[in-house]
């Protein structure tokens, strides 16, 4: 039951460094083995598949944001089902590491819409009805934080539930919760990924548009 | 009854109480989106791949709630801060 709440492993010059870290560097090897091992078919179905979402969330073509996004799916897939494998514990269940991911997405928002906009008229956007302007910072933290507290919660429970049944009924009952561990895992992954093109094609949209929005 | 009892109850009517409504309520909420979404899909089957898209996104977030009120459950429960263990 202890293993479930992330403990310090090993301290490098005095900095503790948590078993997450560790549970990530296994997440990245597997990443790393499906690409070298999969199916060149089944790599191009999933291009495939990320390329369509994220065009059709983001709103226009998604060649420039598919690489963030796509590591966030991926990576957040890896890191989710790595947890059902049993003496490993998914490194998102730390709340470190869906902040981290989080407070990506939140600079990265900012960061294409400058990109695409230019400073003052991305503000100026940001600010269109003027008294709305404190409802909308306070909607960009708000959106941070739900975004790390989703993926957070999803996982620990899951995690948390596993391990109070496997500590009541150790047969075979902690086998269909583990498998439905899996499916919330992926299904986060692909929330949260979706929810970042939503939030980056938001960030992207011209109020007032001389030149029509999916350009 | 002792300070650490009193506390002991409180923590397993809250954790009663609350984790009823926090999964009734975005049940009920949820079912409501996705009758809408039946019937727009059965007026509109051409659209289906769109709604649905639209449907899951909405219900991932209509979840987002109830995975709060767990998380906060789970926490008094099992890593109450103001008790020494309870499970």
């Amino acid at each position: 039951m202890d293993t479930i709440f992330p403990h310090v492993v090993f301290t490098i010059f005095g900095i503790p460094v948590r078993d997450s870290v560790i549970t990530t560097w296994v997440a990245m090897a597997l990443i790393m083995l499906m690409v070298r091992f999969l199916n060149i078919d089944a790599l191009e179905a999933l291009f495939d598949f990320l390329n369509d979402t994220i065009s059709s969330l983001v709103g226009r073509s998604a060649a420039v944001y598919l690489p963030l996004l796509g590591t966030l799916f991926i990576f957040i897939s890896a890191a989710n089902v790595i947890g059902v494998v049993p003496f490993l514990n998914a490194p998102t269940r730390d709340l470190n590491v869906p902040l981290a991911l989080a407070l990506i997405v939140f600079v990265s928002v900012h960061y294409f819409g400058i990109r695409a906009k230019g400073w003052k008229d991305y503000l100026s956007d940001l600010a269109s009805p003027a008294f709305l302007l404190p409802l909308e910072i306070i909607s960009q933290l708000t959106r941070t934080l739900s975004l790390t507290l989703r993926l957070f919660g999803n996982v620990i429970s899951a995690e948390l539930i596993v391990a109070v049944i496997f500590a009541l009924l150790p047969l075979f009952v902690p086998l269909p919760l583990a498998g439905f561990g899996i499916f919330t895992g992926l299904l986060q992954a692909y929330i949260f990924t979706a929810l970042a093109a939503v939030y980056i094609g938001a960030g992207l949209e011209v109020t007032n548009p001389e030149v029509p929005n999916d350009q | 009854m002792s300070e650490e009892g009193i506390i002991v109850l409180a923590t397993i009517i809250v954790a009663g109480l609350g984790i009823t409504l926090g999964t009734a309520i975005p049940a009920l909420a949820e079912g409501r989106a996705v009758v809408k979404a039946l019937e727009s899909i059965a007026r509109q089957p051409d659209q289906a791949g769109n709604l649905r898209t639209t449907l899951l996104i909405a219900m991932a977030l209509l979840e987002s709630t109830a995975i709060y009120v767990l998380l906060v459950v789970l926490i008094l429960l099992f890593a109450n801060p103001l008790i020494d263990r309870l499970f």
